[in-house]
């Protein structure tokens, strides 16, 4: 079967299970099964197939696992989503639909990501330029300035800067990698490369520093301070840079700790929640508490106990950061754990597009998007769950919000892109090969 | 390159088994102990969604109902705020106290043996209906112990002596449980304490009312007899201290059962030292002190009584020079009590010296209407003989005639009782009647303590215990 007639059947699996799950959730919560239930349904399989059809006329040897994958977990969000505020879930539709307009915009035009190399240094400077935006204009919401206001709309910028800096790096440490693998001098007997290639790691704890002093947004920070280590490592296979990126986040943070109350809070909770049980810890808490009560099978999508009698979700940002805890308590412990894995999946599809790919651009490209996507997914779960401290970054696809599900996105057409000149270089048809030389 | 990431991935990877181990810890292994921490009110919430049972009195009015309201149930109280602190409110926000936190698992449908209608819709996974709980209390004998302590502080308990049936239960100041969570912080910091349910919680000092258990024990001991002879001189000095009367009387000759009728200090507290501390105490004890009444509300809202220290309740052993035991035997010095608990002794006496079992819940009743739980009344303790009570009912009988009770009198019944007054230092008395009535055939035994009172307690708390005697005897049914 050729990648794409797998796709398909993998995408019209994802879709009858997605619409079995927002149908039982609609009838549920409206006492019957309307027309209007497989109208939401088939829209959001409709979204995808046209995906599909984009892909068979452009990157018709892309991956055929990453987009099913994806739907399976918008449609998570999606029956979530809906399942807390209905209303929510016509708007994250209609953000779906503009983040498959980005989608294919970002095939249509950048045609090969290769090309995104020639510009690496515009799309980094995209990327800064959105982050200083953010702390200079950027609206504080519940203690994190992370927003950006503008046209009606709330813009997360971080999240699209996210793509740019991986692009940016990826190709700048392609370019360098040789140079910060070779130790120059010694330091106390280690051997460390020079300074003037060192630089960027500095200028990347500058940058994590600025945007948990500014933006007070560890997830965030951690989550770029992260991306740029792994990143570095993958580019030089050199472990002091992972030594040296934990150190410096470690004195970030030490830093942050002392001057921002608002983190010094979050880390005081995840250590001992109890005794702010009805002040700060109260979110934490209660996302610990819903989830407990999931137990292994869950309650059910469409009857858990979510709301309040007065229909204000029980933990505090539900729909957004604590999706999963949603998530958790309606489809249980084995409900949540396939959706984990769900997420390794396409981290590790992700990985596979990289090993394979033939240039040192692609792989890091590739690479660091999967591991972006893997730490993000991390961060955010841990924290609902305990296992780090808090903080407010969304999940992947499921959490409702524009600028996340725009953006990851444009992350899938981006490991498209990279698949499929793989694919095609190793064994592609001569049309292909051509029409791939084409663009590029 | 590759190596660098296949090892990037292995660490990922590993990030999320550390996720689901976690997951596993939370929702499988721990997931129990997280239901049951305190600050977890979602099953509160969770059981809104079931009807909840209601709670009748015995007359079959309900005290506390519900009203469904966008698919949750509230509780709603048709008959006014009846007996709040012992019913307990149900919230949200602020939990479950009293019958309601008692016996949640009935009034939920979780409990097991609710009839076959409940065992079906578990067995089908659907939601149960609640039980109902058919209280003892009596709405009509309970709205007049609570208008008779409107705008006081203190508690009115009446129970059946030969049941051990509670018939009301009385704790002012009160409030209104539909309005409790609006005004949670007021009533939770009203030094009035409007929470505390007094009759059960409220430790008081019983004064002359204890007087009762110290005669049980001296008569049973053989020591005193109703005809023993005393001599009263205003003061009797022991251990280097003295023990006066109350307003500082002095009665001269006396015997042991005018000393009761007009609550002789001087007398008791001798009677006290030829019982001997070992004795006293063990009389208290008989009537159920250093015990928590078996009364079926949750645990801490039931207190024992007895002798307190600065740590709680004292061991019976505790030691007593008998300057203490004489003042002890007088119901002073360390003695506390709840007002049930002088219930129990009002009641033990009534019952030809064997205290019944106190109970509040009648029945349990399926949603389907059938009874599926019924409380058979069952002797608690013996606390003494059949001649002793009833020569203790004799002098119980002059108390209420010609002694410091007359205010206790109701016409045509034959009433029995012991007052007590207790000065707290700041010039206010604690006021106590504890008693029964018919005094031949007792039906209905009452404790009644008004706090904060410039009288006695022949004043203040025994024409209360009248009204509350009159209207249970006036009942054509009760427990």
């Amino acid at each position: 079967m050729s990648r794409r007639n797998q796709e398909l059947l993998f995408l019209l699996l994802a879709g009858a299970v997605s619409t079995m799950a927002y149908v039982s959730v609609y009838a549920s919560r409206f006492r019957e099964i309307d027309t209007v239930a497989v109208v939401h349904a088939l829209a959001f399989v409709g979204i995808f197939l046209l995906l599909h059809i984009v892909e068979r006329l452009l990157l018709p040897q892309a991956d055929p696992f990453l987009l099913p994958l994806t739907a399976l977990l918008v449609a998570v969000g999606l029956t979530e989503i809906f399942r807390i505020k209905p209303a929510l879930a016509l708007v994250q539709g209609q953000w779906l639909l503009v983040g498959a307009g980005l989608f294919i915009a970002t095939v249509v035009l950048v045609r090969d990501h290769m090309r995104l190399d020639r510009y690496r240094y515009l799309v980094g400077a995209v990327g800064l330029a959105l982050l200083v935006a953010t702390i200079v204009v950027g609206t504080t919401v519940r203690g994190a300035r992370l927003w950006i206001h503008a046209f009606g709309f709330s813009i997360q910028p971080s999240e699209f800067a996210k793509l740019a800096i991986v692009v940016f790096l990826a190709g700048y440490l392609d370019d360098k990698k040789v140079l910060l693998s070779v130790p120059q001098r010694h330091l106390l007997g280690v051997p460390v490369p020079a300074f003037k290639y060192f630089g960027p790691l500095l200028v990347m704890w500058a940058l994590s520093l600025a945007m948990l002093v500014f933006m007070k947004d560890f997830g965030m920070a951690l989550l770029f301070m992260s991306i740029f280590v792994a990143l570095m490592y993958m580019a030089t296979a050199r472990g002091v840079y992972v030594l040296a990126g934990a150190g410096l986040f470690a004195a970030a943070g030490a830093i942050a700790l002392n001057v921002v109350p608002h983190v010094q809070d979050r880390f005081r909770v995840w250590l001992d929640p109890w005794p702010y049980a009805e002040t700060t810890g109260y979110q934490l808490l209660q996302s610990l508490f819903t989830i407990a009560d999931g137990g292994i099978l869950g309650a059910g999508i469409g009857r858990g106990y979510l709301l309040f009698p007065d229909k204000s979700p029980v933990v505090p940002d539900l729909q957004t950061d604590f999706i999963f805890t949603a998530v958790a308590n309606e489809m249980g412990l084995l409900g949540a754990v396939g959706v984990i894995l769900v997420y390794l999946l396409f981290v590790w599809c992700g990985f596979r597009i990289a090993v394979y790919a033939p240039d040192g651009f692609s792989k890091l490209l590739a690479a660091g998007l999967a591991a972006a996507f893997a730490l993000q997914t991390f961060i955010i779960i841990g924290g609902v769950t305990r296992v780090i401290p808090l903080t407010g970054i969304t999940l992947p696809f499921v959490s409702y919000g524009g600028s996340s599900i725009t953006a990851n996105l444009m992350l899938v057409a981006l490991l498209l892109m990279v698949s499929n000149r793989t694919n095609i270089l190793r064994g592609g048809t001569e049309l292909e090969r051509r029409r791939l030389a084409e663009r590029g | 390159m590759n190596r660098a990431m296949s090892r990037v991935f292995t660490v990922a990877a590993l990030l999320f088994v550390v996720l689901v181990v976690n997951l596993t810890w939370l929702m499988a292994v721990r997931a129990d102990w997280f239901r049951a921490r305190p600050e977890n009110k979602r099953s509160i919430a969770k059981e809104m969604k079931i009807k909840r049972g209601d709670i009748l009195g015995f007359d079959g009015s309900v005290m506390a109902g519900t009203v469904r309201r966008s698919g949750y149930y509230h509780r709603a109280y048709p008959g006014g705020t009846l007996a709040p602190q012992l019913i307990g409110y149900d919230s949200v926000r602020y939990g479950r106290s009293g019958i309601e936190a008692r016996f949640n698992d009935e009034l939920t449908g979780q409990a097991t043996g609710l009839g076959v209608q409940n065992w079906v819709d578990k067995l089908l996974g659907r939601r149960p209906k609640g039980a109902h709980l058919k209280l003892t209390i009596v709405p009509d004998v309970q709205r007049v112990a609570q208008a008779e302590l409107d705008g006081k502080k203190g508690a009115v308990v009446a129970l059946d002596p030969t049941t051990g049936a509670l018939i009301a239960s009385a704790s002012a100041p009160s409030y209104d449980l539909s309005g409790l969570e609006d005004h949670w912080a007021r009533l939770s910091e009203d030094p009035g304490a409007p929470l505390l349910n007094r009759p059960t919680q409220g430790l008081y000092v019983p004064g002359s009312s204890f007087k009762v258990v110290t005669a049980s024990g001296g008569l049973d001991s053989g020591k005193v007899t109703p005809q023993t002879k005393f001599v009263d001189t205003g003061t009797y000095v022991v251990f280097g201290g003295k023990v006066t009367n109350y307003g500082g009387a002095v009665y001269g000759p006396n015997d042991f059962t005018t000393a009761m009728t007009l609550s002789i200090n001087t007398t008791f507290a001798k009677v006290g030292n030829r019982l001997g501390r070992t004795r006293l105490i063990a009389s208290a004890e008989h009537y159920g002190f250093y015990q928590t009444p078996p009364l079926e509300l949750p645990a801490g809202e039931v207190v024992p009584s007895g002798r307190y220290g600065k740590k709680g309740l004292l061991k019976p052993d505790a030691f007593m020079d008998p300057l203490d035991v004489a003042w002890a035997a007088c119901g002073q010095e360390k003695m506390l009590a709840t007002p049930l608990q002088m219930a129990l002794v009002a009641g033990g006496v009534a019952n030809g010296g064997r205290v019944m079992k106190p109970y509040v819940v009648q029945e349990v009743v399926a949603p389907d209407g059938q009874v599926v739980r019924t409380t058979r009344p069952e002797q608690w303790l013996e606390a003494t003989g059949a001649a002793t009570a009833d020569q203790l009912n004799v002098m119980m009988q002059r108390v209420v005639t010609s002694g410091t009770a007359t205010a206790a009198a109701l016409q045509g019944i034959e009433v029995a009782g012991k007052t007590g007054t207790a000065e707290k230092g700041d010039g206010t008395n604690l006021a106590w009647f504890i008693g029964f009535a018919p005094a031949d055939d007792p039906r209905v035994a009452v404790a009644v303590v008004v706090e904060d009172t410039l009288s006695t307690g022949g004043e203040a708390a025994a024409p209360l215990a009248a009204a509350v005697l009159k209207a249970a005897l006036t009942q054509t049914d009760l427990p």
